[in-house]
């Protein structure tokens, strides 16, 4: 079962981004969309969440209405500038569920709680958002994200600006939590590791290049693929049964430009 | 007699415009906490500046048909100048609403254009030939004297106050998520630009009606001083807004008072008495090294 479908999808601001796309995000999937910087994802992810118009095609919801979506945007994009509370940032998340004229109840707030308790950081509820860290703010925005009781979990570029470590204890956070409430999950992101041994399905997107590829992630992580997608030489090999990627040397004549290139392509 | 028996002797001039001071004060400061943490203070200036533009224009169009807007009954009420007032802000909340912007254009940008064209509109109207003799008096109806207020204006900062109120009350939730976060709470369904606009048109209404009770400095001043002051000594929504508030009456009441007991201007009063509510958070701040 498809939770969301973008068929012939042109997708872009003005002017098509890609070649026409088809892309679908199934129950229980873990979709990582890989890119580089100004690679499109974020305007892929936005017509896949009916944000972006599509230029053409046609986005398809075959259970009749949009899933129930929990989203946790860049942690930079969030003014930490506002007096907030942990639980208050948490309780936004239950706004949809709530219907409007409606304020939280003891229940939005128990649930809210809870949402912290399992994400391990229950203690922090009554903290003001701009006394976190940014591994603790990030984890209070994926609460967020499963307070609104989701079918489908969307995290974009979650693991920018984290080490190795944070990286992974985060996404081993998101599978269990896409395990224990039933998930579907879409990770954009430009770090290769943050997709290997957590997608199922991997979509490479790079509008420079014309590339749109979508397929099982072993299928679609491979060297040369990927190689294609950065313009370098990419090697994947397995560490004591999990998936390293390394870029090596440029292999195309743009390839250490792309790598310096930041920023998407916005209106 | 000292200062305040005088000062409570003259109850009967200052009641009305004390209390157009303290409503004004109030549902500036508290929208303020939205202007403030949205970073769109030069928006209440602008809004403030073209709802003046609505009242020029109303005594422009009434000069051409020879209507004096001041003789009241004598008004078509589509020349009434508060119409006009409230119908210039509410356009500019709408196109504020709608984010212009350019990439080389920032939303700012375009808000600082609105508030010097409507300026210098301001300025064109009020010198043209057709009303210049009546300047003095337009510019009161434009900027408010906080002196003399008419109790039809109290009336009606009263009930934008109790329909902001109540707006806010029932759309707290979402307007919050809109403002806060207005990405993720369009991905969740919440209709950002309809709230957006909401809170734009209310803001536009409220500045509307209270620069003409109180004037454009106050007005400009209340929704950006105690919101500011609230800001930096309060680590939670509801206790910003509610302190903001409070700073804001307070403001009103003593600046007025002021005002009186030191024949000052009385929107320069309420300012400088506003201003003095910065002085905690300033020292917070210095205490903890961050200025």
């Amino acid at each position: 079962m498809d939770l969301v479908r973008l068929e012939r999808a042109v997708i872009g601001y003005r002017t098509p981004l890609l070649p026409p796309i088809d892309l679908a995000v199934r129950a229980g999937a873990t979709l990582g969309v890989l890119g580089p910087n100004g690679a499109g994802k974020t305007a892929l992810l936005k017509s896949l969440l009916g944000l972006l118009r599509l230029l053409g095609g046609r986005r398809v919801l075959p259970q009749g209405r949009g899933p129930r979506v929990g989203y946790v945007p860049q942690r930079d994009r969030l003014d930490q500038s506002w007096p907030l509370t942990v639980l208050d940032v948490v309780l936004m998340g239950r706004t949809r569920l709530l219907g409007p004229l409606r304020r939280p109840t003891d229940e939005d707030r128990g649930r809210s709680r809870e949402a912290l308790e399992e994400i391990g950081i229950g203690d922090l509820a009554d903290r003001p958002l701009y006394a976190l860290s940014g591994g603790q703010h990030q984890r209070v925005l994926i609460a967020r994200a499963i307070a609104a009781e989701p079918e489908l979990l969307v995290l974009d570029e979650p693991t920018s600006a984290m080490d190795p470590a944070a990286e992974r204890v985060l996404l081993e956070l998101v599978e269990r939590l896409k395990h224990a409430h039933d998930l579907s999950v879409v990770l954009v992101t430009h770090q290769l590791t943050a997709v290997a041994g957590f997608a199922t399905e991997v979509a490479l997107v790079d509008r420079l290049r014309g590339v749109f590829e979508v397929g099982p992630a072993k299928q679609m992580l491979d060297p040369k693929k990927l190689g294609r997608l950065y313009g370098r030489e990419v090697r994947v090999v397995d560490v004591g049964g999990q998936t390293a990627i390394t870029i090596g040397a440029a292999t195309a004549p743009d390839g250490p430009e792309r790598a310096l290139a930041g920023g998407e392509e916005k209106r | 007699m000292s200062a305040f028996s005088d000062f409570w002797a003259g109850r009967e001039l200052w009641q009305e415009p004390l209390l157009a001071g303290v409503l004004a004060g109030a549902l500036l400061s508290y929208l303020g906490v939205f202007v403030v943490l949205k970073r769109m203070v030069f928006v209440s200036a602008a809004l403030s500046e073209i709802s003046g533009v609505g009242v020029a224009f109303a005594f422009y169009v009434a000069s051409i048909f020879g209507i004096d807007p001041h003789q009241h009954r004598g008004v078509p009420v589509l020349l009434e100048p508060t119409w006009f007032s409230l119908l210039f802000a509410c356009l500019a909340g709408v196109v504020f609403s709608l984010r212009p912007g350019h990439r080389k254009l920032a939303p700012e940008t375009i808000v600082g254009i609105g508030y010097i064209a409507a300026s210098a509109l301001v300025l064109a109207i009020l010198n043209s030939p057709r009303i210049a003799q009546e300047a003095h008096a337009v510019g009161d109806i434009l900027f408010g004297n906080a002196v003399t207020v008419p109790r039809s204006l109290i009336a009606a900062l009263l009930a934008v106050g109790v329909a902001a109120l109540v707006i806010h009350a029932l759309f707290f939730k979402e307007l919050l998520f809109a403002s806060y976060d207005p990405e993720t709470a369009l991905v969740q369904g919440v209709g950002v630009l309809r709230y957006e606009l909401v809170l734009n048109l209310i803001t536009a209404v409220v500045i509307s009606v209270a620069t003409r009770a109180v004037g454009a400095l106050p007005v400009f001043a209340f929704t950006v001083i105690p919101a500011a002051a609230a800001l930096m000594v309060t680590e939670q929504i509801r206790r910003t807004i509610a302190l903001s508030v409070v700073i804001g009456i307070v403001a009103a009441a003593v600046g007025y008072y002021v005002s009186w007991v030191k024949t000052l201007p009385t929107g320069a009063s309420m300012v400088i008495v506003a201003s003095l509510f910065l002085v905690p958070g300033l020292l917070r701040l210095l205490r903890r090294g961050t200025v």
